[in-house]
């Protein structure tokens, strides 16, 4: 992750986690002579703060936004023939922990704006489908209204993987507290970032979210009485003492990054598809995704002018070799495919500066100029 | 007098080193794998002696990466022992494959001279465990696993530091699994694992199949998951490896005077033997003793903190319903489970605090079955 040479870098860490130092430092120190590092007061506070700020009843620290995902499917007791449907340009992990989970899992084509699309779900849904996984892409609150309808239709459990998009919000309510849970990441890369790995689950089932509790932690009631076989997952407390000197701050930095996306928006629309708000939406741009023509070509572009655009993710998953086996082609998703070639990740991070992104605006405008 | 079970404020009260390397860390931004990981790899698997090591999330993840790793999977079966903790089994169970016990030996070790009896056309692997930070014996289970083709996982979780005929414990098999939860000889500030292997093709796999199956960042070629050491910690781990050697010692020292204080209690009290060969890292300092609840709430009553670990053996568990297993099936286990103290034994107790727990138990055993010639307590 080295951000010397850039002009502009993706994302500028070193910048956000020096403004903190001092406080993370204290927070560690506390930790560190409490002698208290697993399943302790600082994560137990923190999830009761991650709770509130995603409107949720309940919410879980575990060791990875991956770990969020594949215990909350496991405990759905899913079989090998059951089917979760999710969005075939996420993360791999989305897909992957349905596998790992045992499931198998099926794709739905997106929107125009990069989303799970309700109006083809409905196709995808057989007797075996037993969970709809819609991922919040970049930030962005999926269509949840028309995709609990669906899911009560058809009695299917909602599962929101809002890796990327703690604090979005579709008409005012917030991701995280739409579908029966949701699993988001605390990846160094994410709005709320631990130092290295960290995951968090939402749910507004009090049983799943006590069976998740013990399953976190080796399927435990208590020291010596062990109920089912389970993993060990669980959000150190070092990690929850930083998270919550974050969180406090979330609010701001969601804004500061909403300030920079919606004035590139501006500046951007002549040239390229930028990533506007649809109704209802407040999306929190952790990643700022455009769609550009000639897209390799202004990539390499930019990168030889010192800004540093990213894809994300050049494969959609049902391509890749993991995949193979569920038979799918590329002529599947025609949505996703388009995207695939078009997308392209702009930098952006809160202590970003308006200078900083003129000159990224200003090469592209150069670039469709020529 | 207290005796207490927990060190971990003593031993990090010194935590300077630490904090000038997350100080760095927090400014270098190498949050996920990296040079921090990459650095700590290296020095342990010097430690160890070993090829390849691999940081994991937790020691649980590391047992699931190894029997991965290994080819276990559903329909097979894993032979292991019903006295470790729940993530031995919670592992096997993990990778869809079957657990299957035998029974342990006076050394509260997998009783090598069961498992012949337990192989099966389904056998895979054997998962041996260094129960406590004492071990197996590892040349005869090799034996065994090369003879019927099998594959061998070491529990190496509580081993750092241990040594079997001057090899590093956790070097036989063909990939051991290790821990750094706190409680460990090797410790974090939260949990770390890691598993070590001397062969390439199964180290390139497992550091694959840790980091989502990835091949490079656009490209994975099979469903992995995310078990990496943070950073964080990967640095608190480089720190306390300095010390295992050292803690290994007192630990060693603080064993053989509790050993000594207690044989004379024979046959109330059976220590376990301690076969020439072997350096046990007493992560869990144990014996076997008669009336044991009743001794256990008259040590805490007198401050000392002692534990059990654990009166239920797995086999007996809730979770283990659907295995088949009833009480009665793996005697040595379930006396164990009955009989079973953990007591302070770890690198801040000194001999006084040893003397204190001694006479204690002494004591005890005056009151409760007409010891005489003993003296008294403070």
């Amino acid at each position: 992750m080295t951000t010397k040479n850039w002009i502009v870098p993706y994302i500028e860490l070193g910048t956000e986690a020096e403004a903190f130092r001092k406080d993370y430092l204290k927070a560690f120190e506390q930790v560190l002579v409490s002698g208290h590092y697993i399943l302790g007061p600082e994560l137990s506070n923190f999830e009761k703060e991650f709770a509130d700020f995603c409107q949720s009843p309940n919410a879980l620290g575990v060791a990875t936004g991956t770990d969020a995902l594949y215990l909350a499917l496991k405990a759905l007791n899913l079989k090998e023939e059951n089917e979760v449907i999710t969005a075939p340009n996420s993360f791999i992990a989305s897909a992957s922990s349905i596998a790992l989970a045992g499931a198998k899992p099926a794709f739905v084509d997106i929107r125009e704006d990069g989303n799970m699309d309700p109006e083809r779900l409905e196709s995808a849904i057989n007797a075996h489908t037993k969970v709809i996984m819609p991922v919040h892409l970049t930030g962005r609150p999926a269509r949840m209204p028309e995709i609990l309808e669906i899911a009560n239709k058809y009695n299917l459990f909602v599962l929101e993987d809002a890796a990327q998009a703690i604090g979005a919000r579709l008409n005012d309510k917030r991701v995280g507290s739409w579908g029966d849970a949701a699993c988001f990441s605390l990846h160094p890369l994410k709005n709320l970032k631990a130092i290295g790995d960290g995951g968090m689950i939402t749910t507004k089932h009090v049983d799943l979210y006590n069976k998740l509790k013990i399953a976190r932690n080796h399927g435990l009631i208590n020291r010596e009485q062990c109920d089912f076989w389970s993993y060990n997952s669980r959000l150190d407390e070092l990690q929850a003492s930083l998270l919550r000197i974050q969180i406090r701050q979330l609010e701001a930095h969601t804004e500061a990054r909403r300030e920079l996306a919606l004035r590139y928006n501006q500046l951007l629309k002549p040239y390229v598809v930028t990533p506007d708000e649809g109704p209802g939406e407040y999306c929190v741009y952790q990643t700022y995704v455009i769609l550009a023509e000639k897209r390799d070509i202004l990539q390499q572009h930019l990168i030889d002018n010192g800004v540093q655009a990213l894809v994300h993710y050049a494969t959609p998953i049902h391509l890749q070799p993991a995949a193979k086996y569920l038979g799918y082609t590329t002529a599947d998703f025609p949505k996703t495919m388009k995207h695939v070639n078009h997308i392209m990740s702009l930098p952006i991070y809160p202590s970003m500066t308006h200078q900083q992104q003129d000159t990224v605006v200003e090469l592209i405008h150069d670039f469709y100029k020529n | 007098m207290k005796v207490p079970y927990n060190y971990l404020p003593m031993q990090f009260s010194q935590y300077e080193g630490i904090f000038d390397e997350w100080k760095e860390l927090i400014s270098s931004t190498e949050f996920t794998l990296g040079p921090y990981v990459e650095n700590f790899e290296k020095k342990f698997g010097e430690f160890i002696g070993c090829k390849h090591v691999i940081g994991t999330n937790t020691g649980t993840d590391a047992l699931i990466l190894a029997l991965k790793a290994v080819g276990v999977g559903p329909g097979d079966d894993v032979i292991s022992v019903p006295i470790t903790f729940y993530a031995t089994v919670g592992a096997i169970i993990a990778v869809g494959a079957r657990p299957v016990f035998v029974d342990i030996d006076d050394r509260y070790q997998m009783d090598e001279s069961l498992i012949a009896k337990a192989i099966t056309s389904k056998t895979k692997a054997i998962l041996p465990v260094h129960w406590g930070g004492a071990s197996p014996n590892m040349q005869a289970i090799m034996e065994i696993a090369q003879k019927h083709g099998l594959k061998v996982v070491e529990d190496a979780c509580m081993a750092p530091g241990g040594s079997v005929y001057n090899k590093h414990a956790g070097t036989l098999g063909n990939i051991s699994a290790w821990s750094m939860h706190p409680l460990k000889p090797l410790n974090v500030m939260g949990d770390g694992g890691m598993v070590s292997t001397d062969d390439d093709e199964l180290a390139d796999w497992m550091r694959m199949y840790r980091n989502h199956g990835m091949v490079d960042r656009d490209h994975n070629s099979i469903w992995g998951v995310n078990m990496r050491l943070q950073p964080l910690q990967a640095v608190v781990a480089e720190h306390i490896l300095k010390t295992v050697n050292e803690t290994v010692e007192i630990r060693n020292k603080n064993a053989q005077i509790l050993d000594n204080g207690l044989s004379s209690l024979f046959p109330a009290v059976k220590v376990p033997p301690r076969p020439k060969g072997y350096k046990e890292t007493y992560s869990l300092y144990m014996a076997r003793f008669e009336r044991r609840d009743e001794l256990k709430k008259y040590l805490i009553e007198n401050g000392i903190e002692a534990k059990i670990h654990y009166p239920v053996p797995l086999h007996l568990q809730k979770a283990a319903k659907d295995l088949g297993y009833k009480p009665g099936d793996f005697p040595m286990s379930e006396t164990y489970g009955q009989e079973i103290i953990t007591l302070p034994a770890h690198q801040f107790i000194d001999i006084d605090l040893l003397e204190y727990t001694i006479s204690a138990i002494k004591k005890f055993y005056t009151n409760c079955l007409g010891f005489v010639d003993i003296p008294k307590m403070n």
